[in-house]
């Protein structure tokens, strides 16, 4: 990756791949960020976390709830009108080095989502279940459903949003229509944060047990299947990246 | 510069972008995938993943296998035909115990202080790696259905025996006849701990003693042949690379 950057970089121009957007944003920036999330949740979900109706939840996890949802929203809705305003209009005069270029920046988009997806998919939605076979659970908004449900949801939602917006935008390949694949990647974990709804109404309608697997839980479990369209997004990645490393340079290609 | 030209300037500068391209795929193909899986895995099986007092001879033996089975034959439907990848199952299930592990590790145990030894994930990559390997020898998604899946199933719990087996031991406990994973489950109390949740040993095949988990093993690894079939079509249908617009 290194010699990538550095063979370009002596043509004094702009590397294929920007390293530090690689390591800050796809990678550096969630991992720190979680980090601290979940060294939060370890010293307030004890302490202050137990009881919804205690003074000390107030203080300590129902602002984050409150902060965090408009936040995102203002989030989501900046990432997706930045890139769309914009946007590339003509495609014919964009060289097909700088097309290799965004190509890697949207790589970079897309190591940022699948690393959002990770902490919010596996790791923060698996301790939801451990805090529940521990703590009774008296609200919706538990200290584990404020991180999970209302933070890495939104958050890999907006990331997702971004990728898609960046690649419709700054790609001819991905500006010429909709990408069914793309879409069901996005929107799939997308409509597991509406499946939230239909989670929190069977857990107050219903005397729920503490079940991973019962069947209110199956929407998540559907929607998260769309997470494999992913394998066609990347056929067609590596189509249009086939043709832009052309036979002149690499006959194998 | 024209639209056919190369967007590279040598060869040496078109496999350098190559490789960094396939390392990029990878890391974004495996963290989606495991956060995908994941939430698949944990809200169709974890309830008998999480806990040791739950890793019975029957129905964890049965219905592991057969939903974790899913994701592996989806994703070798696209990676092995499009680009010739071996490990598609054996990357699903590795990504799967990496993320349990982190979760059981520092959530089961960093935050609510459970035991790792009753929360411990189940063993998955010798099943994948059959998986592939059929495969890769057959090039026949045929073959990997019937054989593959069906080794997929049965190495389950001889896989896992090294790890269960101590805490299958059976002891008298104040005049009851319990397991070591039974008591250990009754002194870490949860909110799911009463019995009528807890879904193990259910039915009569249990009087059969011995057989239960062959009998359990056979059964997941027929179902497990059929639930290939269907995942290989539903991976297909998700490596579509239709455009819903075209302009």
């Amino acid at each position: 990756m290194a010699a990538t950057s550095a063979s370009v970089s002596a043509a004094g121009e702009a590397p294929l791949l920007n390293q530090r957007n690689l390591w800050c944003f796809g990678i550096a920036y969630y991992c720190v960020y979680y980090l601290i999330v979940r060294w939060y949740e370890g010293v307030y979900g004890w302490s202050a976390g137990l009881d919804a109706f205690a003074p000390e939840f107030n203080t300590y996890w129902m602002p984050i709830l409150k902060i965090e949802v408009p936040l995102e929203f203002a989030t989501a809705s900046f990432i997706a009108s930045y890139l769309w305003k914009t946007r590339t209009r003509d495609f014919s005069t964009v060289s097909n080095r700088e097309i290799l270029r965004r190509h890697f920046h949207h790589f970079v988009w897309l190591v940022a989502y699948a690393n959002a997806v990770y902490w919010g998919a596996s790791y923060f939605t698996e301790q939801d279940g451990t805090w529940h076979q521990t703590i009774v659970r008296d609200t919706d908004f538990t200290p584990s459903h404020i991180i999970e449900f209302y933070m890495t949801y939104p958050i890999y939602i907006c990331t997702g949003i971004g990728c898609f917006m960046y690649s419709y935008t700054r790609l001819p390949y991905f500006a010429k229509g909709v990408s069914l694949p793309y879409l069901l990647v996005v929107v799939g974990p997308f409509m597991i944060f509406p499946n939230v709804g239909l989670n929190e109404w069977g857990h107050t309608f219903w005397w729920m047990e503490e079940l991973f697997v019962a069947p209110l839980h199956y929407g998540f479990v559907f929607f998260g299947w769309f997470s494999l369209g992913i394998l066609g997004l990347f056929a067609q990645i590596f189509d249009d990246l086939t043709g832009l490393i052309g036979k002149d340079v690499c006959p194998d290609v | 510069m024209s639209s056919t030209q190369s967007a590279v300037r040598s060869h040496a500068e078109a496999v350098q972008v190559s490789r960094t391209i396939d390392y990029l795929g990878l890391f974004i193909l495996f963290f989606v995938i495991l956060g995908g899986f994941h939430v698949h895995a944990m809200l169709t099986m974890g309830d008998w993943d999480f806990w040791s007092d739950w890793k019975d001879r029957r129905l964890w033996v049965t219905v592991t296998p057969i939903m974790l089975v899913t994701f592996p034959a989806a994703v070798q439907a696209i990676v092995w035909e499009h680009f010739r990848i071996g490990f598609g199952a054996t990357l699903c299930c590795i990504a799967l115990v990496l993320g349990e592990w982190i979760n059981r590790y520092f959530n089961f145990w960093g935050w609510t202080y459970f035991p790792i030894n009753i929360v411990f994930p189940a063993i998955l990559t010798p099943g994948a790696i059959l998986l592939d390997g059929v495969l890769i020898l057959t090039n026949s998604y045929l073959a990997t259905a019937v054989f593959g899946a069906t080794a997929f199933a049965l190495v389950f719990y001889p896989c896992n025996w090294v790890i269960i087996a101590g805490l299958h031991m059976p002891v008298e406990y104040h005049g009851i006849l319990m397991s070591i994973a039974d008591i250990s489950g009754y002194h870490y109390v949860r909110t799911g701990t009463p019995e009528y949740i807890r879904m193990i040993e259910k039915g009569t095949l249990r009087t059969f003693g011995k057989d239960v988990a062959p009998v359990s093993a056979f059964f997941s690894a027929f179902v497990c042949i059929l639930i290939y079939f269907i995942w290989h079509f539903i991976g297909r249908w998700y490596g579509t690379t239709k455009f819903l617009q075209q302009t």
